[in-house]
């Protein structure tokens, strides 16, 4: 019985041991721990593997929570994070709106929290970095206004906007800002329907049903690349050839660029994933050691970002880029998935 | 105490033409409301009476509607399996990342390339399969509940396809399986035929084959149809491994149609086959339904969600839609039951 216990007690040390090894070894600041909100989205899952990354380059472990598009579950996730003490939470929140509560309960804690690709700024937060969901609707526009103008002569048309899920804010913020700045022009029509669950399938039934009602259709606007790839199955499906319908996209995710190439997609917006996660790991020994952050231009993987203090706290903008034919293949756009190697440095 | 005679005479004085003429409208109403609602949609919408528009809806039924069917001989069975969309996914998703080329696709090529689609639907069938059998498994051998055991399965097989694309898409299928989706017939793409044609062998096998018969007698009564001699473990088993391998063409048939899969492929399919499966006629006791009805359930949601793709309601109206639908389903039945007790 003895000689058990004594063998049962060697091997907990072992793999006590074991599991604590890394983070001993790699003599590392902290842990910070990344809510991301789902993992069925390659913009999210690279998101993962580049915070990851980039804050081992500055010395911090990271741990990923996935919230499965569920407010609810995010919510709890944060209670539990908060009661482990991290270092600091970097959160892309599922809901802009519920997860307030939660940020605000972590930096009463001591906590800081950074706020990555969806901004939040009904609550301060340490940290955000985003692209701007408004802005990614605001450089499609520019973007359509530009395809419409080259195929039509003037701005005008009809344009189907295939949205994601309407309950996600981030779809209904890409969704304002592009109509906002296609108000503009009244020569153009937008119907604008929302694929249920960011579900590729729905967005393909809206585009094949929508051919049919609405057969002198322009162009098509999807939220996020995976639909693109349904809708063009419908169109391709239709009869349809590569330009007959001029199709936008948005998040710059490795299967809209694969459109572009093909000739399907004449557009796609890119979310800057990699300098989004850098910025975050550039500040974060500001962050968690509590020392003031300048505003100012700051460069991020070598593009020139925007840092302000907003009523809401550090925010550090950094532009999304229009991706088309001529410049699909550059390494710098995540959906190339050639992550930088080049380690990340602190800001000083 | 004495019976109350009837109080209407109707039953008595009905003439058999009449009595059956109310008979068929009964076991078919489902079509009915859909003829109707058809023609209300028609008059009312906007472009959407055209052979398209109908053609669309027959096309967007391929999905559920297949999923339905398995669905629907489990729940015949007197049983659930709640797997069944996470099984369309998982087969999406291996076909994809098979034969797909972009993305996480594999690219695989074959010589001639049209084996591509046997070996797919193969994979998918095979999957399924599998799936089904594990649900079997457990359910029949280790006596766990089929909610418990299904509901397990929804989840860890959605998680396996999270594993094996790792969040990421696998995109542009092969010539030969994407011929499936853009080749058409009477506007109809082949796959959507391949769909109907699965409910009308299915539905031939639950009326008149044995394996039908004795499946809807073991949905009405397990005990008893055992006591007959019927070998209820073996036929519940097959069932759930077809349940399993008809979700797998389902998944087949997805991502032939969106000419690949992403990680969320799917995802809502399930409570709409529940809803075609119930407003079809099934009762979720077991025991009773008939495929045919369930098609027209399918047809009849596909129906509504393409009339809310033409018209300028709020997509988050669907789910309402469909909710009362599948309560109007239930309500009719006990109507149903109501006339017929009546007219026996």
């Amino acid at each position: 019985m003895k000689k058990l216990l004594k063998s049962l007690l060697m091997a907990g040390a072992v793999a006590t041991l074991s599991f604590a090894g890394p983070a001993a070894q790699a003599e590392m600041k902290g842990k910070i721990y990344y809510m991301v909100p789902t993992l069925l989205d390659e913009f999210q899952t690279e998101s993962v593997k580049a915070i990851e990354k980039f804050m081992k380059d500055v010395g911090y472990e990271t741990q990923t929570l996935n919230a499965d598009n569920k407010a609810d579950v995010q919510q709890s996730q944060m209670n539990d994070v908060i009661a482990l003490k991290p270092a600091a939470i970097v959160l892309a929140a599922v809901d802009f709106d519920a997860l307030k509560a939660s940020i605000e309960k972590a930096r009463a804690a001591g906590i800081p929290v950074m706020i990555f690709d969806r901004q939040i700024v009904s609550t301060p937060s340490d940290l955000t970095s985003v692209a701007g969901t408004v802005e990614i609707g605001y450089v499609a526009a520019g973007e359509i206004q530009r395809l419409l103008k080259e195929k039509k002569g003037e701005v005008k048309g009809k344009i189907l906007q295939v949205l994601g899920d309407p309950a996600d804010p981030y779809t209904l913020d890409i969704q304002k800002g592009f109509e906002e700045k296609m108000k503009a022009f009244p020569g153009v029509t937008i119907i604008s329907k929302p694929a249920k669950d960011w579900e590729a399938s729905n967005a393909g039934t809206i585009v094949a049903d929508q051919l049919v009602a609405n057969p002198d259709i322009d162009l098509i606007f999807v939220h996020a690349a995976h639909l693109a790839v349904a809708a063009v199955a419908s169109m391709e499906a239709k009869g349809k050839k590569p330009g007959d319908i001029m199709l936008v996209s948005s998040n710059g995710a490795p299967v809209g660029l694969d459109l572009i190439r093909k000739g399907w997609e004449q557009v796609e917006v890119e979310q800057p994933l990699y300098a989004q996660a850098a910025a975050l790991a550039m500040f974060a020994d500001k962050i968690v050691n509590k020392q003031p952050i300048k505003p100012g231009k700051y460069t991020v993987l070598g593009l020139e970002s925007e840092l302000a203090i907003e009523k809401w706290g550090a925010n550090i903008k950094i532009p999304g880029a229009a991706i088309t034919k001529d410049n699909v293949d550059v390494p710098k756009f995540w959906g190339n998935l050639k992550a930088p190697t080049e380690p990340v440095k602190s800001v000083e | 105490m004495t019976a109350e005679a009837p109080t209407s005479s109707l039953p008595a004085a009905m003439p058999l033409r009449t009595r059956a003429m109310v008979e068929f409208v009964l076991e078919n109403l489902v079509w009915f409301i859909l003829a109707i609602v058809l023609a209300v949609f028609s008059a009312t919408i906007p472009h959407y009476f055209q052979l398209s528009i109908f053609a669309n809806i027959v096309e967007q039924s391929t999905f559920v509607g297949t999923l339905s069917i398995g669905l629907a001989l489990v729940i015949i069975a007197g049983h659930l399996d709640l797997s069944v969309e996470s099984t369309l996914g998982l087969s999406a998703m291996t076909t994809s990342i098979l034969f797909a080329s972009s993305g996480i696709g594999m690219g695989l090529t074959l010589t001639p390339e049209w084996l591509a689609i046997p070996a797919s639907l193969l994979a998918s069938l095979v999957m399924g399969a599998l799936i089904g059998a594990s649900n079997a498994f457990l359910v029949i051998r280790l006596q766990l509940s089929a909610f418990i055991v299904t509901l397990a399965s929804f989840l860890w097989v959605r998680g396996l396809v999270l594993v094996m694309s790792h969040g990421r898409s696998a995109q542009g299928l092969p010539p030969p399986l994407r011929s499936i989706a853009i080749t058409n017939f009477l506007e109809v793409p082949l796959y959507a035929w391949l769909s109907v044609l699965c409910f009308i062998v299915f539905a031939f096998i639950l009326r008149r084959t044995p394996y039908g018969r004795h499946l809807t007698l073991i949905g009405g009564n397990a005990v008893a149809a055992f006591r007959t001699g019927i070998a209820v473990d073996r036929l519940t088993a097959i069932t759930f491994i077809l349940t399993g391998a008809i979700a797998g063409l389902a998944g087949w048939f997805l991502a032939i149609r969106t000419s690949g899969a992403s990680a969320n492929l799917g995802t809502g399919m399930l409570f709409q086959a529940f809803a075609a499966v119930v407003i079809g006629g099934v009762s979720l006791k077991g025991g009773v339904g008939k495929l045919s009805g369930v098609y027209a359930g399918v047809l009849l949601l596909s129906s509504i969600n393409t009339a809310i793709n033409l018209m300028n309601v709020p997509a988050e109206y669907t789910l309402i839609i469909h909710g009362g639908l599948v309560l109007a389903a239930v309500l009719l039945d006990t109507l149903k039951l109501a006339i017929r007790q009546r007219l026996a």
